[in-house]
């Protein structure tokens, strides 16, 4: 129907069955609750924020539930991962607001923690069932929160009213795929030293 | 001309290709189509994608950018 409409169409055969990278869940409304739709761009950072801090606390609270020690140093790293998304976002905050935050100062009084994705931690560890004494399924989960994030962030960018927030929406998701990328070459490189 | 609809050639890609034609662009430059139903979009779907079952893609065509390559499943 859409090729000859004159799209440019292609067909990914085999769909999701045969999608080998990680995939998002949910309903396209998962998670927009989250979302007005009438953020400003610095409320749009904001909600951003409290997302990476939500995730960087998910990390920190399974590196005391698990035992391996590569494991609890591979959360202390991702944790560590978020805190420098973070301070993208703060950046771009500051900028736009021309105020000063610090980390710990806008961690405090601007964002109240939420989960990165729209999906809460209990949800994350139903669907994806990591083996939390693996390094390999904690990249893998973290990687597939990052696919959540950046499919959140996408819908989010559909709904935004705000051409400015739409389009910092737009570069958050982009480069929540680049942290997925990151992370597969973080994979890669466990691969190599197992 | 509604033959035409079922003679256009479509390409098709694998996941690998598909996974590539992603990597190498802005998430902005192209469109993923979901045509399942809301159901089976929920159970799982590729990240980025817009979900418009197929029995509405035909009054929903609007929300799809021409202008963008648009990958299916």
């Amino acid at each position: 129907m859409l090729a000859g409409k004159g799209y440019q169409v292609y067909n990914i055969s085999g769909g999701i069955k045969k999608w080998d990278s990680p995939a998002a869940y949910g309903l396209p409304e998962q998670g927009l609750e989250l979302f007005s739709g009438h953020e400003s761009p610095q409320e749009t950072l904001t909600v951003a924020f409290a997302l990476e801090e939500g995730l960087r606390e998910f990390y920190l609270s399974m590196r005391k539930q698990v035992q391996n020690n590569d494991v609890k140093q591979l959360f202390s790293r991702l944790a560590a991962i978020e805190i420098k998304h973070q301070e993208r976002l703060l950046n771009e905050y500051n900028a736009l607001s021309g105020e000063a935050w610090t980390h710990e100062t806008f961690a405090a009084k601007q964002a109240a923690p939420a989960m990165e994705g729209g999906l809460t931690t209990a949800e994350y560890l139903r669907i994806f069932d990591p083996d939390l004494e693996s390094t390999a399924d904690i990249v893998s989960l973290a990687m597939s929160i990052e696919a959540q994030a950046f499919d959140l962030y996408q819908r989010a960018a559909e709904i935004g009213s705000n051409p400015h927030s739409r389009s910092v929406l737009k570069r958050i998701a982009e480069e929540e795929r680049t942290h997925m990328a990151q992370l597969g070459k973080l994979m890669a490189q466990l691969s190599d030293d197992g | 001309m509604r033959w035409k609809q079922f003679l256009t050639p479509v390409k098709s890609l694998d996941a690998a290709e598909a996974r590539d034609f992603m990597q190498t662009r802005s998430a902005e430059s192209f469109t993923i189509l979901d045509v399942r139903q809301p159901e089976e979009y929920q159970a799982g779907h590729l990240p980025g994608a817009k979900l418009i079952p197929l029995p509405e893609l035909s009054e929903r065509l609007g929300e799809i950018n021409p202008q963008k390559p648009t990958l299916v499943y």
